[in-house]
């Protein structure tokens, strides 16, 4: 981290060396500023505007809409509830399962180009299609997996089950990604230092917890990070599955910004939400990364 | 009994272990495939089945291909899917570079503000997107389709976590060879990361392959469609025939699931990065 | 390919300098939202459009899906946020979702405009219920094409084995609570917001004022002074507290499978639960449950119509013969019989096609003899929060069984969600 290029002589090529990371970072920041921070901004105004059903800006609100929002929706209050619940259940249980699975795989065992392929696998597959098998296998009635279990749960239809049928579905559409993350990431580590410590007469545990795990973790904090915001935008499988029931027991952020906000011409309201939904996210991968230093290991 | 003999038998249990716990997250995989080749009746009956009563009916399969154009949607989303993944990995690893590999002014605000392009919801850009793209002329164009994912801030910060993780004598043994930026980039980073860098190439390629809502937005003309889309037209308001739609959605995976079986090799290769240094 | 690249350019840069000098044929776009077996259908139509009506007069109608009605709805609406109007269609498949957006489209040619460019045509052909359900305002919006209503279907084989008769009122269906047995189940429902109006129509109140949002927009509800949201309340959970009730959606599924032995569903999925059945039961086909023996019979229309866009007079003559050809009464005729939608025009009603698969099949006459009976006033719901409406009604009512709350409680739990969403709409739409 402590590479400097400033080296060079003054002038010409001194600066060109001095704008050169700025140039490598351009062509992002340029789509990024056309088609993500242009059109926020225009959500940000959005929020403290009067917006009418078509789109329009007809007045200025202030903070009239987040008021509306907080004060007068209780629905925000069970979303706010529903979308942290889900973020603090879906992320340990996704990095543990990952890490377990890529931990196991890192030495091939037998049969592991199949298994390998097996874990990898859900990550093809496209959140719609996994998600109505999902919910015909979990029917209440008809459904599989209650036949095959013998047992009667509502699942989805059943407002103490259905956030749990949700976690289901997203930590598997996160186990392909994560698991070929991790599984490259223990491959990396360096043979000759397991080697060395091996010849210490380290036990696997603590090979694992001294050598191993530091030295992946910034894969570890990269598969946090983004299932942490994954995880606080999760809407689709919602709209799919559940709607946001049973009695709302399903309704994140997201799904009430959707629904609440841009399916019912209140664009003001979807702007709020989506404005409260950044904030928190970003604090929460800020606050991640102030461990960045501490705990994070970068040779 | 020996303790080769002994260790053999845990691997293999290990092993076969894997084996069944991948047989079960896959089944739903494997349930809605079979579901596939069911009939409207057979789909629904009491008791469920998982296997079909014949795998001779094909006629879920036959009408993926009547509804739709399926052919040309699968090119027009290959093109697509390559052009976006492509122009994404591309974007990312330059700015992965940089903040991995220099130091400079704003650096950890420049950071955070193209990782903030990550939490923010999709529909909220849609909007404003739609007209940018539409005044651009682009409607109905592949570049329209995948303008809007060109931005992959998730694949800049895992190649940055990579770079950073990569070994320091690389670094310095590069930069004192006077090695340039993109000769380091192409010859020397890209070949260590080859793994991480396939992985996202997939992951991108995957998330335009199975883009839905947007491709709909921006094309008006049949021929311009894309794959998910064609599995729309499979479904019905009146009734949703699940049979036909698994059938689809088995048909579009195809593509995906092989260009992961083409990539596997390089994902899961077993060389560590230290075998590089010399 | 770049050179074909260039070429087009180029002949599109000679096209948008000199305008062609009036092409011999109007070529048309059609938007719809009809996927599957619905979707073959419209292809055949448009494709005998083109062969026949449209070779004689020189039009030629591309048909493209758009997605389903939301989907659709969402992309029109982003096209006139947007000012593009060229990109609009000639003719588009709308939802009711889609009324309030498409009679603010500066570009919209609504039926009133058509009617004065074309004073000889003849509207009285179709069906008053589905007519007036494409009106706001006093403005007639489009066309019926795809007309469905709500109808009771039960499984006839289970019911007439246990001695029932199709039941006509909740008490009715409450009464068959004893059938309910190892995890079959009588009627699962959770109403939203066509089933509550169905069932305050009945008892001759509307669920929002200005007629259930069609004569303006709707600010309050209108169900609250009047007794009827808590008349249907009581109702509803009376039914639950026989056991007959579950507080669940379905899918049809259940029904299908002989798991649940009454659903509430548009007439349009006729076609495809008959399939899913596949001779399991006897489906039977009542008309729509009556909140009590005193109430009014019927269901509102649901549905689609067709809508014009106004892309100069050529092309809008063009869209007005095609829209013609589409609600005539051959293609309604046809499109009925084989999907189960009811043919919004009185001559397809008539029809050999039509008279033909009711002999066979009776059940598909119940939702067109229920439209007959259901009362003028009965109007489907407008309101601008549209999707927060729905989802609002769905959770309160399935909270008043879930939390047994009493029918005032959930009445004032309704007056605050949903007129709380009526206030802040007229707020920013005044």
């Amino acid at each position: 981290m402590s590479l400097s290029f400033h080296a060079g002589t003054r002038g010409k090529k001194g600066a060109f060396q001095a704008a050169k990371p700025y140039l490598f970072l351009l062509p992002m920041l340029v789509f990024a500023a056309g088609f993500v921070y242009y059109p926020f901004l225009k959500t940000c105004l959005q929020s403290v505007s009067i917006v009418n059903f078509r789109g329009e800006i007809t007045g200025f609100a202030g903070f009239d809409n987040y008021l509306y929002l907080f004060g007068r929706r209780r629905e925000f209050g069970i979303a706010l509830e529903n979308t942290f619940k889900l973020t603090l259940i879906n992320v340990p249980v996704t990095v543990v399962l990952t890490l377990l699975l890529g931990y196991i795989c890192c030495r091939p065992h037998p049969f592991h180009r199949a298994y390998e392929t097996m874990f990898a696998l859900p990550m093809v597959v496209s959140m719609a299609a996994i998600s109505l098998i999902f919910k015909v296998l979990f029917n209440p009635s008809v459904g599989f997996v209650n036949y095959a279990l013998g047992i009667q749960s509502g699942w989805y239809e059943d407002r103490h089950t259905a956030m749990g049928g949700i976690l289901m579905l997203t930590v598997w559409m996160g186990v392909g990604f994560n698991f070929l993350l991790f599984l490259s990431a223990f491959r990396a580590v360096p043979k000759d230092a397991l080697g060395c410590a091996k010849l210490d007469g380290a036990g696997p545990l603590r090979i694992l917890l001294k050598i191993q795990l530091p030295l992946i973790s910034p894969t570890i904090l990269y598969v946090v990070c983004t299932n942490l915001i994954l995880a606080m935008m999760t809407s689709g499988p919602i709209l799919i599955l559940t709607q946001g029931g049973p009695s709302r027991s399903t309704m994140t952020l997201i799904f009430f910004m959707y629904t609440s906000g841009y399916n019912s011409s209140n664009y003001s309201l979807a702007a709020c939400v989506s404005v409260v939904t950044f904030l928190l996210t970003f604090l929460f991968t800020f606050l991640l990364f102030t461990m960045e230093k501490r705990k994070v290991h970068y040779q | 009994m020996s303790k080769a003999f002994l260790k053999k038998v845990w691997e293999t249990a290990l092993g076969v272990l894997c084996l069944l716990l991948g047989c079960v997250l896959l089944f739903p995989l494997f349930y809605g495939l079979m579901g596939a080749f069911k009939t409207p009746a057979e789909f629904i009956a009491y008791p469920p089945t998982v296997l079909p009563q014949s795998f001779a009916n094909l006629q879920n399969f036959e009408a993926v291909f009547t509804q739709a154009p399926m052919l040309r949607y699968f090119w027009n989303t290959l093109l697509v899917s390559t052009l976006s993944a492509g122009v994404r990995m591309m974007l990312a690893l330059l700015a992965a570079y940089a903040f991995a590999f220099y130091e400079f002014k704003g650096k950890r605000f420049l950071f955070f503000l193209i990782l903030s392009t990550m939490m923010l919801p999709a529909d909220t850009l849609v909007i404003t997107n739609y007209q940018t793209v539409s005044r651009l002329g682009l409607l109905d164009t592949y570049l329209g389709i995948a303008v809007v994912s060109f931005v992959g801030a998730s694949q800049m910060f895992m190649l940055r976590q990579q770079f950073m993780a990569s070994p320091a004598p690389i670094r310095d043994a590069a930069l004192i060879d006077g090695c340039g930026d993109v000769r380091f980039i192409a010859f020397i980073l890209t070949p260590m990361s080859s793994s991480v860098l396939a992985t996202l190439f997939l992951q991108s390629f995957i998330t335009q392959w199975n883009a839905y809502l947007w491709p709909l937005l921006v094309t008006n003309k049949t021929e311009m469609r894309t794959v998910q889309i064609g599995i729309t037209m499979l479904t019905t308001l009146e009734g949703t025939n699940y049979e036909t739609v698994l059938a689809g959605a088995a048909v579009v995976v195809i593509p995906a699931a092989l260009l992961f079986l083409v990539l596997r090799k390089s994902i899961t290769r077993t060389v560590g990065g230290g075998a590089i240094v010399g | 390919m770049k050179k074909r690249f260039s070429f087009l350019i180029a002949l599109m840069l000679l096209c948008a300098l000199f305008p062609v000098s009036r092409a011999e044929t109007v070529k048309l776009t059609f938007w719809h939202s009809m996927s599957e077996g619905a979707g073959t259908l419209i292809d055949g139509y448009v494709k005998q459009f083109n062969e026949t009506v449209g070779k004689k007069q020189g039009i030629e109608v591309e048909a493209v899906f758009q997605g389903q009605y939301a989907e659709a709805v969402s992309k029109m609406k982003n096209i006139l946020f947007g000012k593009q109007y060229d990109v609009l269609p000639d003719v588009m498949q709308l939802d009711a979702t889609g009324k309030v957006p498409y009679a603010a489209a500066e570009t919209a040619y609504p039926i009133g405009a058509a009617l004065q460019d074309h004073p000889d045509a003849d509207l009285s052909v179709f069906l008053a219920p589905a007519m007036a359900n494409w009106q706001l305002a006093g403005e007639q919006l489009g066309l019926p094409f795809a007309t469905s209503t709500t109808v009771l279907y039960y499984n006839k084989t289970a019911l007439e084995a246990a001695g029932f008769d199709a039941p006509k009122t909740l008490d009715d269906i409450g009464a068959l609570s004893s059938l309910a047995a190892d995890g079959v189940a009588v009627y699962a429902s959770i109403p939203n917001t066509p089933l509550l109006a169905n069932w305050l129509g009945q008892l001759g109140s509307d669920l929002v004022n200005r007629h259930n949002g069609t004569e303006g927009s709707a600010t309050e509800l209108a169900c609250v002074e009047n007794g009827a949201l808590a008349s249907f309340l009581t109702a509803w959970k009376n039914l639950y507290a026989t056991g007959a009730l579950v507080n669940q959606n379905s899918s049809g599924d259940e029904f299908a499978a002989g798991r649940q032995l009454l659903m509430t569903e548009s007439t349009s999925k006729v076609a495809s639960i008959l399939k899913k059945i596949d001779g399991r039961f006897e489906l039977g086909i009542a008309p729509y449950p009556q909140v009590s023996a005193d109430s009014a019979a019927g269901a509102t229309v649901s549905g689609s119509c067709l809508v014009m866009f106004d892309h100069g007079d050529e092309r809008k003559n063009a869209a007005w013969t095609f829209l013609q050809y589409l609600t005539g009464a051959e293609i309604q005729a046809d499109f009925a019989a084989k999907t189960g939608y009811l043919p919004a025009n009185k001559g397809a009603a008539e029809s050999e096609v039509w008279q033909a698969l009711i002999r066979e099949y009776p059940q598909y006459q119940v939702g067109l003899s229920q439209l007959a009976v259901t009362p003028d006033t009965m109007r489907s719901v407008t309101v601008g929060p549209a999707a927060d409406f729905y989802y609002a009604i769905i959770n309160d009512i399935s909270d008043m069984l879930d939390q047994n709350l009493t029918a005032e409680e959930t009445v004032e739990l309704m007056v605050g969600d949903l007129g709380g969403m009526l206030e802040q709409y007229a707020l920013a739409n005044p």
